[in-house]
């Protein structure tokens, strides 16, 4: 009589049921957004190039991302200095700097791109446009500071104050910096009198691509933070 | 509406193109990540 055996698992599994529903949905969802950016959204007045506007479909939500990145990496660098100085956490906030900058320098490359066809310029270091420069050079710090320190605690600790600091430093870049003085920058969504002044439209697609961008930031955290957990961690 | 089909309907189609090529991308890596867990005996593991 023999024992049955159990198969290997598969070598390429299939997603759980709730990863394929979130997948999917979450292809739809962009698909929609990226119909909606340009036949649906009507072209922003105000703008000297007006079919220019529709990238900003695309810029708004990688800025936001940027930031929300930004402040997760200060978020996991708390846990980190609080609850035990666990690796993952240090992992956690390494990656969402390192995405946090690959969204910072999309948004920075699709600026100057309606920078050129709005001020006629790719770069006139424009507040917003100085801002977003300094968060870049700040957050690339941080991976030089990885960088420089041979000892994985040492590394982390200082990696973790760093990004806490962020945590006032990149809302400050991203929010009170550009408002300081004059800028040729469109009006952020929520205007200086507190009040939205855009096309429904226009802001239901914004929002829409903010959450879209949002969600794929964090399912390309979670791959990334597995991978590099995979292949053993957490050297830089 | 705006206008549709023209240029504006080619570059809903490449942005298209390019959103499922990435998206597919990150199937495919989702699957591999998985696999991988798998051998190395479960997501968690030693973590510390």
């Amino acid at each position: 009589m023999t024992t049955p055996t159990i198969p290997p698992p598969s070598s390429h599994p299939g997603l759980s049921p709730a990863a394929a529903v979130g997948a999917a949905s979450l292809w739809l969802w962009m698909a929609a957004v990226i119909w909606a950016a340009f036949l649906w959204a009507p072209p922003a007045s105000g703008f000297k190039n007006v079919y220019s506007s529709r990238i900003l479909f695309f810029h708004v939500p990688m800025a936001w991302v940027s930031l929300v990145a930004f402040l997760a990496a200060g978020a996991w660098s708390v846990a980190y200095l609080t609850r035990g100085r666990r690796r993952r956490h240090d992992r956690a906030a390494a990656v969402a700097v390192e995405l946090g900058l690959v969204f910072c320098l999309l948004a920075t490359l699709s600026g100057s791109i309606w920078s050129r066809l709005e001020w006629g310029a790719f770069w006139n270091w424009d507040p917003r446009q100085t801002s977003i420069v300094l968060a870049l050079v700040f957050y690339a710090a941080y991976l030089a500071l990885r960088s420089a320190v041979e000892d994985e605690p040492t590394r982390s600790r200082l990696a973790a104050a760093y990004a806490v600091l962020g945590l006032v430093v990149a809302p400050f870049l991203f929010f009170v910096l550009p408002r300081l003085t004059f800028s040729l920058h469109p009006q952020p969504v929520v205007n200086a009198e507190g009040e939205i002044g855009m096309d429904p439209r226009i802001l239901v697609v914004l929002l829409a691509g903010s959450a879209g961008f949002t969600a794929l930031f964090f399912w390309i955290h979670s791959l990334a933070c597995r991978v590099r957990r995979l292949t053993g961690g957490n050297a830089d | 509406m705006a206008e549709i089909g023209g240029g504006i309907g080619w570059v809903v189609a490449v942005n298209l193109v390019i959103w499922t090529g990435l998206f597919l991308y990150l199937l495919r890596l989702h699957r591999q990540v998985r696999a991988g867990e798998r051998r190395s005996g479960g997501p968690e593991g030693s973590d510390r």
